[in-house]
């Protein structure tokens, strides 16, 4: 009966976290070693964790979300075997290692609680009212695990004074150390209602990498379908 | 779904499938060439120690037959059977490799491939072809090797000097120290049909005797030679099978030689396709000692879940280990004494199971993601990206505002109007589409909600496309709203956009779309069809019955497409149905 599902055991763990396939990441859960998800994205767990909604610690860094509900975040601790997943988006585990990146709210799935983090508003830019935009900046030596609509891709920012413009939209993360700044790409014949449909990106400039999804979809699935 | 492996790939084969027994096929082919596929189990030094286990035509399975020779089936030249749990501790290594009979190179051969299957299914495929390649006379394909665990590693490594070259990497002396031993080659048509070897004039011994170089061997004795062989090279018997390549000679070989059909009947089809046995020997194949089991003949189930033995357990995780990596951890609870506990990393680092090399920090762990540089026009930069480079070519592109992602360089967005009369046929016809024209300089990234993306070259012919499913386009092309005409469509007719010229159209499908070649009979839902070649012709085909079509709620498959045009027209249906 499981012939055709024998395929899908999850591997040996090799790491913190791992892809189990391209949608849902594996977390090695381990006492002391506490994990950040967001709310309502574990899937199914093996042995014996613990998750706290709202952890205090977290409301104290997070006092600067504009969402007056809380933080969606929760606290996992224990020892087992974690999977997340987020409606089926792409998920991405990258391993610090002393790097920083800045996640867009919607796109965080976990990270390590050890880690050095914090909330951040990104200057110039009021998003869509009702969505929030609030970044998340984390660094240190630990384990994140992004969301992304599709497979993203990866886009140098070049480093030159040239700048790299994205929807925010689709935006998924990007180094912390790029200059960030709105562009509204307004023309006259936009006010009278015939737009490029593009009305204002994000403008990168500076040595780094912008992350970007194949979707400007960023309905925030965890919040909305709760 | 199979796995594609490019050279120097390495996976565990626990990764892969679950299963143990599998099947390996390699395809190698090439005009006018002939190969022999080969497969060396070598021990923990890579070094052929033990003879027995060099599989190849004339010694067509290891001695506790771990490892089987095939033979040529299911569009594979050569096929292994291969039972990883049962090979004996001292081989740690599978070779896999194939090796030009008579002259040739390696650059001549098609493309070709070595695959693994498991249960029936596909697994993992490595694929090659001639240009890799330059003078080879012989190539690696791919490695099973054992490190913790049994891994499979493609090669693809070519061996200038052909065979010989690759016995001396694995075992060296032997060939120059026994170069006679087995030149009991059929060559006078003695027997064995099944396995012969192209009977040219210097039938290259697969083995031993370097090139077919007639190094004076020992020739003193010329003694029982099995078949009459041409003078420098009889076979020393009495001289002790020190480590030949070959079946020792004496003993074995004649039981090899003679009995073909222990040889012949092994061509198993994977996966049960009904080719039979030429000779329905009962073959040996599942557990010697055992009956035979009908493998082969009695639609078999698929190599990798037959053991005949295994009754209880559901298959494939019949297997007598449990599946890996899931009972290998202790308990979540138990205290973390035997073995390492959850977290901490076991083994050798692997990546994501999706096979990437996984390096640490940002930039390791994206690296996978990165832009592809081309320098060309329009690239397709993942299944659901596309990147135009607005300064090449000159012109600009219109898209579909909004489909933007992300932009360098200095590029314009504008509103791009239909004009007058393209509103008035867009609202009337539904093929409208809302663009918006980008100019200037730099490369834009474009995507819309996940949907896999198609660039599709128009060199002066002409495509429908269904106007919700073009993302971007040339500005050069020139398209139009055509109507195709038919009873019993809904508002009397359908419309599409064609669009002709020379430059690049993304049309975008929701899922893996289906590309079918227009025959004499095509049809397609006209809610899924995407885009077809203009050059064909569409007739509207009602198939359903009014009667039913009249119950409300009951829509059917009310209008299909039926396509006809000459060889060579397409067209791609979406598994969507808007």
């Amino acid at each position: 009966m499981n012939q055709p599902l024998a395929g899908y055991a999850p591997a040996p763990v090799a790491a913190r976290m791992e892809n189990h396939g391209n949608h849902m990441a594996k977390i090695a859960m381990q006492t002391g070693n506490d994990l950040l998800a967001r709310v309502g994205s574990m899937v199914a767990y093996e042995g014996f964790v613990q998750y706290e909604p709202n952890p205090p610690a977290v409301r104290q860094i997070a006092k600067d979300w504009l969402t007056g509900e809380g933080a969606p975040l929760m606290k996992c601790s224990g020892d087992g075997l974690l999977y997340l997943a987020d409606y089926g988006a792409n998920v991405v585990v990258i391993n610090l290692n002393g790097d920083g990146i800045s996640v867009n709210a919607t796109n965080l799935l976990a990270f390590d609680a050890h880690l050095t983090w914090g909330v951040e508003r990104v200057k110039g830019l009021a998003k869509f009212a009702g969505q929030g935009l609030w970044n998340t900046r984390i660094s240190g030596q630990g384990w994140v695990a992004l969301t992304s609509r599709g497979k993203p891709i990866v886009v140098d920012c070049g480093g030159g004074d040239d700048e790299t413009y994205v929807d925010p939209d689709a935006l998924v993360a990007w180094s912390p150390n790029l200059k960030v700044k709105g562009k509204r790409s307004f023309r006259a014949q936009s006010l009278i209602g015939r737009g490029s449909g593009e009305a204002y990106q994000m403008a990168f400039s500076g040595q780094g990498i912008v992350v970007v999804q194949p979707s400007e979809d960023s309905t925030d699935r965890l919040r909305v379908r709760g | 779904m199979a796995r594609e492996f490019q050279r120097g790939h390495k996976a565990r084969i626990s990764d892969l499938t679950a299963g143990t027994d599998l099947y390996v096929g390699v395809q190698i082919s090439g005009p006018g060439l002939t190969f022999d596929i080969s497969c060396f189990g070598l021990d923990a030094d890579e070094r052929l120690s033990d003879d027995r286990y060099f599989i190849f035509y004339n010694q067509p399975k290891s001695p506790e037959e771990s490892i089987q020779l095939l033979g040529a089936q299911a569009g594979d030249t050569e096929s292994f059977r291969v039972t990883l749990d049962r090979i004996p501790q001292q081989i740690r290594k599978l070779s896999f490799t194939a090796t030009l009979d008579g002259a040739g190179q390696m650059s001549q051969i098609g493309p070709g491939y070595i695959r693994i299957v498991a249960g029936g299914e596909e697994v993992a495929r490595y694929p090659f072809s001639g240009p890799e390649f330059s003078t080879e006379r012989a190539v690696m394909l791919g490695d099973f090797y054992f490190k913790d665990v049994w891994r499979f590693a493609a090669v693809g490594q070519g061996f200038d000097g052909g065979l010989d070259a690759l016995l001396r990497n694995f075992g060296g002396e032997v060939a120059e120290e026994e170069p006679a031993a087995p030149q009991q080659q059929p060559q006078a048509g003695a027997a064995a049909p099944g396995f012969a070897p192209p009977a040219q004039a210097t039938a290259p011994p697969a083995f031993g005797a370097p090139g077919g170089a007639p190094t004076p061997a020992p020739a003193a004795t010329p003694a029982p030679a099995p078949a009459p062989v041409p003078p420098p090279a009889p076979a020393p018997a009495p001289q002790p099978a020190a480590q030949g390549f070959a079946p020792p000679p004496g003993a074995t070989p004649p039981q090899v030689h003679t009995a073909p059909t222990i040889v012949a009947p092994l061509n198993t089809p994977p996966g049960g396709s009904p080719v039979l046995p030429p000779a329905p020997a009962p073959a040996p194949y599942g557990q010697p000692g055992h009956q035979p089991p009908p493998y082969g003949r009695t639609a078999p189930p698929p190599p990798g879940y037959a053991q005949p033995q295994a009754p209880a357990p559901p298959p494939g995780y019949g297997q007598p280990m449990p599946p890996p990596g899931y009972g290998h951890q202790p308990p979540p609870g138990q205290l973390p004494g035997q073995q390492a506990p959850y977290g901490a990393p076991q083994g050798a680092p692997q990546g994501a199971p999706h096979g990437a090399p996984q390096g640490p920090g940002v930039l390791g762990a994206l690296q996978q993601f990165k832009e592809t540089p081309t320098g060309q026009r329009w690239t397709q930069q993942n299944k659901k990206l596309v990147r135009v480079d607005l300064g090449i070519g000159g012109q600009p592109v219109l898209a579909r505002q909004g489909s933007m992602v992300l932009y360098q360089g200095k590029v314009d967005f504008s509103y791009k109007g239909a004009g007058f009369s393209g509103r008035i046929v867009g609202n009337a016809t539904g093929q409208e589409m809302q663009l918006m024209r980008c100019t200037g300089q730099g490369q834009v990234f474009f995507a819309e909600n996940s949907t896999m993306l198609h660039p599709i070259e128009l060199q002066g012919d002409a495509v429908c496309v269904s106007a919700e499913n073009v993302l971007a386009f040339d500005e050069g092309l020139q398209y139009e709203v055509r109507r195709i005409e038919g009873h019993g469509i809904p508002g009397g007719a359908l419309f599409t956009m064609q669009f002709q010229g020379t430059g690049t159209i993304v049309v975008k499908t929701h899922g893996i779309p289906v590309v079918l070649p227009v025959t004499p009979t095509t049809f397609a839902d006209c809610n899924a069809v995407v885009a077809w070649s203009a050059a064909s012709q569409v007739v509207v085909s009602s198939q359903v019955r009014m009667r039913r079509n009249s119950y409300p709620g009951d829509t059917g498959e009310s209008v299909n497409l039926q396509f006809r045009g000459a060889p060579g027209n397409f067209i791609v249906v979406q598994p969507y149905e808007i």
